[in-house]
């Protein structure tokens, strides 16, 4: 007599292990947690939507326009490109300031410090940095760059300018770059770095030669994920002196003046236009957040293309 | 192989004197970009500490404890804020602990490699949606339709919406710090549960989750930690007013330590009636700084225990 | 090295794009008025009330774009209280202000040596606004003090402030339906010529209320500043009750019901006409202070004053900003006014 044997597909094992009896609980609780994973998505699609649905009037009708135009008293004339290219700005400040100083001082504290306890309290004390609510940064900013700097940051202005808010974003952002570059450096594996002293490099030619191009992608990803971070950043604005009424800034100032003058973000925008009454008002505020969106969205792209770019594998 | 061949010295190990210096210099420029972190943080706590306790001698210690907080008439009762401040990070947590584990054990157990390459990326989106698109949402989407549906005594303003659209904020990053503690969970372990026939329920819920309990525990606490400093989803979704009565009900609106600061400060320097309204500003920002100091501190503990058992 | 040249690169070209973008300035280039000081530059500082704001900002930006493009303006609305300080403390070069300036803000500016020219530029009204399916049509100040005055915390239904409302000559008779009150804060300036318009503070101290407590409101109603909101919450209960700026309460249109005043002459509701006339109770004067050194020695300030005070500012930027326009006296008096400072 032939044993046939049933082809042991997963199906089959599966059963066998199983007894025949249906795997409710196990069933449930995959269920339950497809439905925790779609109801975050759903949200984000939700909110998208609604958004895009308040902002389609205004869109469709202005387009390029309404990136354009400065912000108005107007409802039909108000545009984001003082707060666009406002966000811009201080998204270039981080990225000259903090991300260099950062990946620096990650690089010091990851590959140069001994593990003494005063170290070991210094990373602590900048993870809780990273942990420290945007506002408190704000308040910083006022007290540092506003008020005691003021003949640097902003003599006209009283201290409210882009150079104040570009280094409190830089501050603010600072420890988020360290720690993330921090990690991507942990990651390395050591046979790379003993390979690089096995030919009797010193410790910053190991650095540069072996660890960072490693450390790269990592580096990169945080380094723009701060970024976006930054883009998106109003409470410390508010507090730094981002104009949310109306302002003009008149034509032909030199970059001095610009870094020096008044300024404002795309995010202060939308806060202040939020309050407007009327439903123009709300479909711009719908328009100016769908731009915001978009600038985050390709933001985000770009660290993911970069990413994979430089990815290399070991 | 003679005599003459040169004696490996200290010297000649060490390298030039050029690279030797090159290294020094390089050194000294990285350490003193890591000096700067501390004095950063330095930095936060003169700011905040030398105001703070100057308007602590400014006003009058019984208005600390006052029927709600009326900065402008000398009313600072701190519970106010500090219940505020509690109501929303329990609810965000509320809303972000199911899903956000319920996520991340989804995409670090369940799904497919494909699959996960997909839906990480996007609950890392939702990750970099700025706070103040979400107080817009929390106040013209998520409150007249979801809560006050709910609830009819919900005035216009309440922590609860306010409270869900934090807990919105807080998914990724609880799901990404769950899921990150999950997947480092060793195969071996899992493995071996799969070897004896456990189903993979069983697998996750009495194999990998107690093994990442204290990364899990990590997550929350971090979630917790920027629940409690969200600012402009209060600010624009629960009313953020100059001026709040202490209310302990969530269908109600109100005040957080966060939305009192950017209140205080959305104003100006100083304003009439009382010099000591803007000053309090400090105090609540210390305070804020000091709570938020010891759930990082706490969190880091848990996230050590993880590191030392693999 | 490519990695670092890349990215240098990369952050190069970001920085020297957004400076180039920021430089070369935003929007409208165009409008160069005939009579136009195009060559005028300067920058003017204007912040205060968030009433007067969209007053300063649309006449802002017709000066901007008619006669001096390259004068930069900026406005900011952080309250009129607020706003004080900043323009005492020599920070702003034109305060608006929804109510006139107290005494402690003049020793404030004295004590400064901030000298300052008091300019009228609008009459504006306060709305109080219900629920459209609300049955009560009029108040009097009496019945306001009994549903918003500093006595009335507490009260959770409309009747509970009938007996309130006899005591201090209103009408009550009010429903017995929930009370929620939407309103301005205590940092708004619309929130003081509230109280100040309906006479709170003389009828608390007679009824022996502490002076500290008597110029306010009850401290358990929904404050916001965000005059949206207030609207919006109207829309929230079919009993709801509030007060707004006229302009804000003209724009939402049929989600409110304007409750009619009387101040003693019957009730009137509030329109444009009513509160030119002053028949409106509820009406105030909307004034802009100028520092009068600066109007002296920056021209700027100087020709944006003059466009303001022209009828290119007090009829068309008010009237297109919702508000109501000063009749020709009060118009040829902030005339004067302004001329007399600037001598």
């Amino acid at each position: 007599m032939a044993i046939v044997a049933p082809q042991a597909t997963r199906s089959t094992v599966e059963a066998a292990l199983r007894g025949r009896r249906a795997d409710v609980r196990g069933r449930l609780l995959e269920s339950m947690l497809v439905l925790a994973l779609l109801a975050s998505l759903a949200i984000l699609v939700a909110l998208l939507f609604t958004t895009m649905v308040t902002a389609w009037p205004v869109l469709s009708s202005r387009g390029w326009d309404f990136i354009r135009s400065d912000t108005s008293s107007i409802e039909s004339r108000a545009g984001v490109w003082q707060g666009l290219t406002g966000s811009f700005i201080l998204v270039a400040f981080v990225a000259v300031i903090a991300i260099p100083i950062g990946v620096a001082a990650a690089i010091y504290l990851q590959e140069y410090a001994r593990d003494t306890r005063l170290n070991r309290a210094l990373i602590a004390n900048v993870r809780n940095l990273a942990g420290v609510p945007s506002i408190v940064y704000g308040i910083l900013g006022l007290v540092v760059f506003v008020q005691a700097l003021r003949s640097l940051t902003g003599p006209d202005t009283y201290g409210k300018s882009f150079i104040s808010g570009g280094l409190t974003l830089s501050v603010l952002v600072m420890p988020i770059v360290i720690l993330v570059t921090m990690e991507a450096l942990r990651a390395v594996p050591s046979s790379i770095r003993e390979a690089a002293y096995g030919v009797g490099a010193t410790r910053w030619e190991v650095i540069r030669s072996h660890v960072l191009p490693y450390a790269a992608p990592g580096i990169f990803t945080g380094a723009i994920l701060s970024l976006a971070r930054a883009f998106g950043e109003t409470a410390p604005l508010l507090l730094v002196g981002a104009v949310t009424g109306y302002f003009s800034t008149g034509t032909g100032r030199g970059p001095v003046e610009v870094l020096q003058g008044k300024y404002t973000a795309l995010p202060t925008q939308i806060f202040a236009w939020a309050k407007l009454p009327g439903q123009e008002w709300r479909q711009n505020t719908a328009a100016a957040i769908v731009v915001l969106l978009a600038a985050i969205l390709i933001v985000n792209l770009l660290a993911i293309l970069l990413r994979n770019r430089y990815e290399r594998k070991w | 192989m003679g005599v003459g061949a040169p004696r490996v010295s200290l010297e000649i190990m060490r390298g030039s004197a050029t690279r030797r210096r090159k290294e020094l210099i390089v050194r000294a420029v990285f350490a003193s970009a890591a000096a700067l972190g501390l004095i950063i943080s330095l930095g936060i706590v003169l700011a905040l500490a030398g105001e703070a306790v100057l308007w602590l001698t400014r006003i009058d210690l019984g208005s600390l404890w006052a029927q709600g907080w009326f900065p402008r008439s000398d009313e600072f009762d701190l519970l106010t804020l500090f219940a505020g401040t509690m109501m929303i990070a329990v609810i965000a947590m509320a809303v972000a602990t199911p899903l956000g584990l319920g996520a991340a054990t989804y995409l670090s157990e369940y799904a497919s490699p494909r699959t996960r390459r997909i839906l990480k990326p996007a609950i890392e989106t939702l990750a970099g949606i700025p706070s103040v698109v979400l107080g817009y949402f929390a106040l013209t989407v998520i409150n007249p339709t979801i809560v006050q549906k709910l609830f009819s005594s919900a005035g216009t303003f309440n922590f609860l919406s306010a409270g869900i659209a934090v807990g919105i904020l807080t998914i990724p990053l609880v799901a990404t710090v769950t899921e990150d503690a999950l997947h480092s969970v060793p195969a071996a372990l899992r493995e071996a549960a799969y070897g004896i026939g456990a189903r993979r329920r069983t697998v996750t819920t009495k194999v990998v989750f107690p093994a990442a309990v204290s990364g899990v525990v990590a997550s929350l606490i971090l979630g917790f930690a920027r629940a409690v400093g969200e600012t402009m989803v209060v600010a624009i979704a629960a009313g953020a007013t100059g001026t709040a009565l202490r209310t302990f009900n969530p269908l109600e609106g109100g005040q957080t330590m966060t939305g009192a600061i950017s209140s205080l400060a959305i104003g100006s320097d100083q304003v009439r009636g009382s010099g000591n309204a803007f000053l309090s500003l400090y105090f609540v920002g210390l305070l804020l700084f000091a709570v938020t100091f010891a759930l990082n501190v706490v969190s880091e503990r848990f996230v050590r225990r993880v590191r030392r058992m693999y | 090295m490519g990695k670092r040249g890349k990215w240098l690169a990369v952050v190069a070209a970001a920085l020297s794009l957004s400076l180039l973008a920021a430089a070369c300035g935003g929007g409208d280039d165009g409008g160069t008025g005939d009579t136009g000081s195009v060559d005028l530059t300067g920058t003017i500082t204007i912040s205060g009330s968030s009433t007067v704001q969209p007053i300063s900002s649309l006449v802002a930006e017709l000066f901007n774009q008619d006669v001096a493009p390259n004068v930069s303006i900026s406005v900011d609305g952080p309250g009129t209280g607020d706003g004080f300080v900043l323009f005492c403390g020599g920070e702003t070069d034109i305060q608006d202000a929804s109510r006139p300036i107290e005494q402690e803000e003049i020793d404030a500016c004295a004590q400064a040596g901030v000298e300052y020219v008091e300019l009228e530029i609008a009459f504006d009204g306060i709305t109080v606004m219900t629920n459209p399916a609300n049955s009560v049509e009029c108040l009097n100040p009496g019945d306001l003090y009994a549903l918003f005055g500093p006595e009335s915390q507490g009260f959770a239904s409309w009747s509970d402030a009938n007996q309130l409302a006899s005591e201090v000559g209103g009408t009550g008779n009010f429903p017995d339906a929930p009370l929620e009150i939407t309103a301005p804060g205590e940092e708004s300036g619309t929130f003081d010529a509230f109280i100040e318009l309906a006479g709170f503070e003389d009828t608390a101290l007679g009824r022996g209320v502490p002076e500290d407590q008597a110029a306010a409101l009850r401290k358990d109603y929904q404050p916001s500043p965000d005059d949206n909101v207030i609207i919006s919450a109207m829309e929230g209960s079919p009993s709801a009750l509030g007060f707004v700026g006229f302009a804000y309460a003209q724009e939402a249109g049929d989600q409110v019901k304007e409750l009619q005043v009387d101040g003693g002459n019957g009730c009137v509701a509030p329109s444009v006409d009513t509160i030119a006339d002053g028949s409106y109770p509820l009406s105030r004067s909307l004034y802009i202070y100028v520092n009068t050194a600066k109007l002296a020695e920056n021209t700027s300030v100087k020709a944006f004053v003059d466009y303001y005070l022209s009828d290119d500012g007090l009829v068309t930027g008010v009237t297109e900003s919702g508000y109501v326009q000063l009749p020709a006296d009060r118009v040829d008096a902030t005339r004067a006014a302004r001329d007399g400072a600037a001598a």
